[in-house]
């Protein structure tokens, strides 16, 4: 189990990612909170998405594979556990609750479609995937 | 079809392929066509890209619209000539392509792309996977035919309002149909994003002509930014277009670009115009 992300990383990260966020979505800095829901606060949609990760890597010199998010909330779950006819399992939302723990516990629906997982996602959530993508670089 | 690996398609050799990797090719643009804007040259480098791509994933995905970081218009090609192209792949996978790339006449670029994104898509839903395997054999080998693709009809935009040297809104009709609809995609028919942005940069011109620096002078894009494509557009739809000044000096204007249908975003974008030669 990785070392938990302490609020001090995320918040050394943050001014550039929330940048980066709005540079890619085209708003202003000033919308861009670390808790906003990017896809139902900022109208962030699934091309914003391709092109943050892509601004992401080039601006902190980190690999960051498409779809990593979800497969990491997965870890060691194996995929017809954490989902199933398209729908996260009981054991996959306790998973990605603890993954996604800036998330407030209201806005992960039972049942909930893996499809709709974006819309979980905040600017907190692209801070940690680079202090994840920085510490899996620092430990190669 | 008739239309298919004709009407829309802007390369005619592929001399170098390392799926996945890099690509050399090269496109006459014929001479009948009359206009070869900026961003059809883009276009052809793009393309070049997509098939790189799509042979390292066998032809089972295709990359579709995206985004272009940064696309450098350094000087203007004309029919008649024959564009180098190469593109070198950063990354591609199921989901997307990252690349970047250049076209040159005689040695000299005169379109650079830099970090583009193409996001991957099941191919059967626009082609025959099978006629597109054919297709890049064709362009391995002899090469496809020359003078394949005809020209684009203009497209007018009307003007819905606009302040002089300041921001436009236009409505762009798309047509209901046209050739490359035939190519572009055989089995599902999108407005090329480069035609559209091709409509933008022409908006643009005409504001950053209203801007008193410029009075005069002749003008060119020198590059676009950030422009994405957010949503594909069918055959017949209205989009509204609008273009605003965002700084300007005397040598260059900076000016967004966006475009909607429907009421939802379509597409977004800067281009920087500058001035040429006096006119």
């Amino acid at each position: 189990m990785q070392k938990e992300i302490t609020t001090e990383e995320i918040q050394a990260v943050f001014p550039k990612v929330a940048q980066i966020i709005a540079d890619a979505l085209g708003c202003d800095i000033d919308q861009v909170k670390p808790e906003v829901p990017l896809i139902e606060g900022l109208d962030a949609e699934s091309i914003d998405f391709l092109d943050l990760i892509f601004r992401l890597e080039r601006a902190f010199g980190v690999k960051i594979p498409r779809g990593k998010i979800v497969e990491d909330a997965r870890g060691d779950l194996a995929e017809a556990d954490f989902e199933q006819k398209g729908a996260v399992t009981e054991i996959g939302l306790k998973r990605l609750k603890e993954f996604l723990s800036e998330v407030p516990a209201d806005r992960f629906k039972t049942p909930m479609k893996a499809a709709d997982i974006p819309k979980l996602f905040t600017p907190e959530t692209f801070c940690k995937v680079v202090i994840r993508a920085q510490r899996a670089q620092a430990a190669a | 079809m008739a239309e298919r690996f004709r009407a829309f398609s802007f390369v005619d050799r592929i001399t170098e392929l390392d799926p996945g990797v890099r690509a050399v090719g090269r496109y006459a643009i014929p001479v009948p066509v009359g206009r070869f804007p900026a961003s059809l040259v883009a276009e052809s480098v793009g393309q070049l890209a997509a098939w790189a791509s799509m042979a390292k994933l066998e032809f089972r995905r295709r990359p579709v619209a995206g985004l272009a970081g940064q696309v450098d218009f350094l000087a203007a090609a004309s029919p008649g000539e024959t564009l180098d192209l190469e593109v070198h792949i950063n990354t591609c996978d199921d989901d997307a392509v990252a690349y970047g790339g250049s076209a040159s006449i005689g040695g000299e670029r005169i379109v650079v792309l830099a970090d583009c994104v193409g996001p991957m898509l099941p191919i059967e839903e626009f082609d025959d996977p099978a006629a597109l395997r054919r297709d890049l054999e064709t362009l391995l080998g002899p090469g496809a035919p020359a003078g394949r693709f005809s020209g684009v009809a203009a497209r007018a935009t009307n003007i819905l309002d606009r302040i002089p040297g300041e921001r436009v809104r236009a409505e762009l009709r798309v047509p209901g149909s046209a050739p490359f609809f035939g190519d572009h995609f055989p089995r599902r028919p999108v407005f090329p994003g480069t035609l559209l942005l091709d409509s933008q940069i022409e908006l643009a011109l005409a504001l950053a002509r209203e801007l008193p620096a410029f009075a005069g002078r002749s003008l060119v894009p020198a590059c676009v930014r950030d422009v994405k494509i957010r949503a594909f557009t069918p055959p017949g739809q209205v989009l509204e277009l609008r273009v605003e000044v965002l700084e300007a000096d005397a040598d260059r204007a900076t000016l967004s670009l966006a475009a909607r249908g429907n009421g939802k975003p379509v597409s977004t974008g800067r281009v920087e115009i500058v001035s040429g030669r006096a006119g």
